[in-house]
């Protein structure tokens, strides 16, 4: 931390604003920045000057008591929310300027899979899968077979049995439901993905279909990984930095994954 | 007990109660700018949105507004002609009432105009306003409580875009439609009641109908028409919008936004009216 202390920030980080400030150098690509990001709802502070980055490629764990913010966390990385103060970027480009279509056309495709799956209603689980490619073709080059063809690499992936493609989420299991959302959350094959909570009210099985394909999305370097979770098994397998939030802030987890990652950082409030 | 409250009422300071009229007045101007400032927003960031690049978006939206438009006008049909149909029989018959078989001419007249000029454009926004309307702010307030709509933003879905505008347009193109209609039907409707009434006096009653008819209200109706859709479908996608976390908060918010949307409606309404004729065509009611 002190020798990175000491360098100056790179031009690209977006974070000019604020010369004054040092922050610790990340030694890859920029991946994932949270810059003295804060967020409370009505008064409760979930995220307090909260400072976070993750290379391009890199992965972490949040753990956390329920009710401690983990997926107000999770929303305000990804730039779903925006935080009351502070900079929230993905590789460099800051997202509070930028409408989500146009985060896209700046390459950064972020999946989400939500606890509850945020799954369109009216929409059947082939047209929710493929719902962001038909908005995205012209960005992502894509033909209506490639289209086509993803949607169901995605569905074949998370286990989504072809019987239930044309069936509508509030005719499907819980567990389907999750299958398809993070279905959903591949077939754009993001380069940022984030897991609320993915392997809550699952069955074994589906479990570990689920793990294995957090364990893919870890070791590719194209994807920048950040789970929400407080499953032990879950934590073991992934075998990433943890972090656990608390008090608005994140500390480095204890244990297997006690060590910070390369170019992450965590500093108390100033 | 209750004398006791009355004694202690009647010592009130009455700076105190000043202060506190003074303080609900201020909360509610403070409101109603947040409000305004907030349905400006909902608007000025649709608007922006739909004209944000994308191919793929412009067609995914536009095939959205489409279907859109047919949920709010063509699936609306049956219910306005009912009720044209009735407003046109009644408002006939009122007139044979009052006039009797001297006044047809007239009583036709007056139908086509007070139609077409008011009932009309009215009628219709307060049906979509409570058809179409209800049916916009509850489906987006469930897809908020539901997370949908945060779902859509990670992946790269303008919310405002991919649900706002297309309702905005689809309101805004369904009224001035459905008001052609509803004028039709209305006509329709008086016609068929003053045929069982007398059908020999069809034919007078007719020209005085062909008579009401002014292009003068073209440009009134069209302006009316447009801005009653347009604030329906953006008052009722801004309360959608204001859904909190907790399904309760749905049918709340829902009706709230059929109400303002109503009030709105009728105040523009008005408005609109008294500019164009006491201003524009200098008082002169054709």
């Amino acid at each position: 931390m002190s020798s990175a202390d000491e360098a100056p920030p790179p031009p690209d980080f977006g974070r000019m604003s604020q010369p004054s400030r040092r922050i610790s150098v990340a030694q890859g690509a920029p991946g994932l920045t949270l810059d003295r990001v804060d967020f409370d709802y009505a008064g409760h502070v979930i995220l307090a000057a909260m400072d976070f980055e993750l290379d391009k490629g890199g992965s972490a764990v949040v753990t956390g008591q329920n009710g401690c913010g983990k997926s107000t966390l999770l929303y305000v990385a990804a730039g779903l929310i925006s935080p009351k103060r502070g900079t929230v970027l993905h590789a460099g480009n800051p997202l509070a300027s930028l409408f989500p279509s146009a985060r896209v056309q700046r390459g950064i495709r972020v999946g989400f899979v939500f606890q509850e799956g945020g799954l369109l209603a009216n929409l059947d689980a082939m047209s929710n899968v493929s719902l962001a490619l038909r908005y995205h073709y012209d960005v992502l080059e894509l033909d209506e077979r490639t289209m086509i063809a993803q949607a169901e690499a995605a569905l074949e992936a998370a286990q989504v049995s072809r019987a239930d493609w044309g069936r509508q989420p509030a005719h499907m299991s819980f567990g389907i439901r999750k299958r398809l959302a993070l279905a959903r959350a591949l077939a754009i094959k993001p380069n940022f993905f984030f897991f609320d909570d993915p392997d809550v009210g699952l069955d074994p099985r589906t479990a570990q279909v689920t793990h294995q394909i957090l364990c893919q999305l870890r070791d590719d370097p194209e994807v920048t990984l950040l789970v929400a979770t407080n499953r032990p098994q879950l934590i073991e397998r992934l075998e990433v930095p943890g972090y656990r939030l608390q008090a608005g802030q994140l500390t480095s987890h204890s244990g297997k994954s006690s060590l910070p990652p390369s170019g992450s950082f965590s500093r108390p409030p100033s | 007990m209750a004398n006791q409250g009355t004694a202690e009422a009647s010592k009130v300071d009455p700076s105190k109660a000043g202060e506190s009229l003074l303080s609900g007045v201020g909360g509610s101007a403070l409101h109603a700018y947040r409000v305004s400032g907030a349905l400006l927003l909902t608007l000025i960031s649709a608007y922006k949105s739909s004209s944000a690049p994308g191919e793929g978006a412009r067609e995914v939206c536009r095939a959205l507004t489409v279907r859109q438009i047919f949920y709010t006008s063509f699936q609306a049909l049956s219910m306005i002609s009912v009720v044209a149909l009735f407003v046109g029989a009644t408002l006939t018959a009122q007139s044979e009432l009052l006039g009797g078989p001297l006044q047809r001419e007239t009583a036709g007249r007056v139908l086509v105009t007070v139609v077409i000029r008011e009932l009309a454009p009215l009628i219709t926004a307060i049906i979509v306003a409570g058809r179409s309307g209800t049916a916009i702010a509850t489906e987006i307030g469930v897809m908020r409580v539901n997370s949908e709509i945060l779902a859509l933003a990670s992946l790269g879905i303008d919310p405002p875009r991919f649900i706002v505008w297309p309702r905005i347009v689809s309101t805004t193109v369904s009224v001035p439609l459905l008001t052609i209609y509803f004028s039709t039907m209305a006509v329709l409707g008086g016609f068929i009641s003053l045929f069982f009434i007398d059908a020999h006096a069809v034919s007078e009653w007719r020209s005085g109908a062909v008579m009401g008819l002014s292009l003068v209200d073209l440009p009134l109706v069209l302006i009316k028409t447009i801005g009653l859709g347009a604030l329906v479908g953006w008052i009722c996608s801004y309360y959608g919008f204001e859904v909190g976390s907790s399904p309760t908060e749905v049918p709340q918010k829902a009706s709230k936004a059929v109400v303002q949307s109503l009030m709105a409606c009728i105040i523009y309404n008005a408005v609109i009216t008294m500019v164009f004729y006491g201003l524009l065509v200098g008082g002169r009611l054709q």
